[in-house]
């Protein structure tokens, strides 16, 4: 560099060594990347499976009588199907985004989607446990109104004890998880687009 | 284009794009690697709109602004072996001191100053990142004036 004012950037720039490109690495990494696409295909796939068919044998196997029972059988795989489908939708979300956008655009697009994935946990994690709690409810009536009264209300007290602990400290914290890392990525986000304003 | 001649063409371009945002020479080889995975996923996709360049820096530099997010979707144990043996350290300290400077500056900034290093012209650094180009100059010129500054304090010129 000869003097103060031009230092070469550009040469110092290119003089970075870089390994040779090698064709094979790539290819087995595409090679893992498409397995890895199956495999979360499949655990999905197979979690919503293996819970629908415990469902479906409890049903079957116990013969509830109650339709309140039957009701609150599907309340609850309704909830978990819901869980499932959210979180598949969200991972769907991200696969597609554009990655052929500006930087501008592309960061607009991660805000927008990170914004959406906030909201929906949210109130997802919400329904979710509504829906669980009236299930349980129901389905347990048929076998508790053949307990005595006394047993019925403590299996009942005992119940919603369980579930106002999750409702009233499980999902709280995780709802407070889940935003904490998504409002400090959104605000991230936003800061990197501001630097295009 | 078919996808092996873009790789040979692009791999060194992008590898250095990559090394620019986040000056880890591992991390910088994920990062390249993650682009072309798209660029393989999306080449059915390109329709000669833009440049394939613009297309695949405009790829790459996304890529590493969603690196921000998730940065261990592939551990680092996956890598092919050979790649970390054939791991060179020990380049010039004033190459190395560019790579950190860079890395240093807010993140829109290291994109752009990276292809401009890489002889992408302003018309084209505008239309991957999507400012204008007069903003572009400007930004260009003052990055090199922090650069310079840097180096001059640095003492390494």
């Amino acid at each position: 560099m000869d003097n103060d004012k031009t230092i070469d950037f550009k040469d110092l720039w290119k003089k970075q060594t870089v390994n040779e490109p090698n064709i094979d690495d790539i290819l087995m990494r595409l090679k893992q990347f498409k397995k890895a696409n199956l495999r979360s295909l499949w655990k999905t796939n197979i979690l919503l499976f293996a819970t629908s068919a415990f469902i479906l044998f409890v049903w079957y196997h116990y013969q509830p009588q109650f339709i309140s029972s039957k009701i609150g059988i599907v309340l609850a795989i309704l909830a978990m199907a819901m869980y499932v489908a959210v979180y598949n939708r969200l991972l769907k979300d991200f696969k597609h985004i554009d990655t052929t956008q500006t930087n501008r655009e592309y960061l607009e697009k991660l805000i927008l989607i990170k914004r959406k994935q906030q909201f929906m946990q949210s109130t997802m994690l919400s329904w979710y446990f509504v829906l669980l709690l009236v299930g349980i409810c129901l389905y347990m009536y048929e076998y508790t109104s053949r307990m005595t009264v006394l047993y019925a209300l403590f299996t009942y007290a005992v119940t919603l004890l369980w579930i106002a602990f999750n409702w009233f400290y499980l999902r709280p914290k995780q709802i407070k998880k889940q935003e904490k890392k998504i409002n400090d990525l959104i605000a991230k986000f936003e800061e990197i687009n501001n630097q295009l304003l | 284009m078919e996808f092996e001649e873009i790789y040979k063409t692009y791999w060194d371009r992008i590898f250095r794009l990559c090394m620019g945002f986040v000056n880890d020479y591992d991390a910088a080889q994920d990062l390249a690697q993650e682009t072309f995975i798209i660029v393989w996923q999306k080449l059915e996709t390109f329709r000669n709109e833009s440049a394939i360049g613009t297309w695949i820096f405009r790829i790459a530099s996304n890529n590493c602004l969603r690196q921000i997010e998730k940065q261990k979707r592939f551990p680092k144990t996956e890598l092919p072996i050979h790649l970390s043996e054939e791991k060179q350290q020990s380049i010039e300290p004033q190459i190395q001191f560019l790579y950190h400077c860079i890395a240093e500056l807010p993140e829109t900034d290291r994109i752009i100053i990276s292809l401009e290093l890489e002889d992408v012209k302003q018309a084209e650094i505008a239309k991957i990142v999507g400012l204008s180009e007069a903003n572009v100059r400007v930004k260009i010129h003052r990055i090199k004036e922090k650069l310079t500054q840097k180096f001059k304090e640095n003492g390494q010129r």
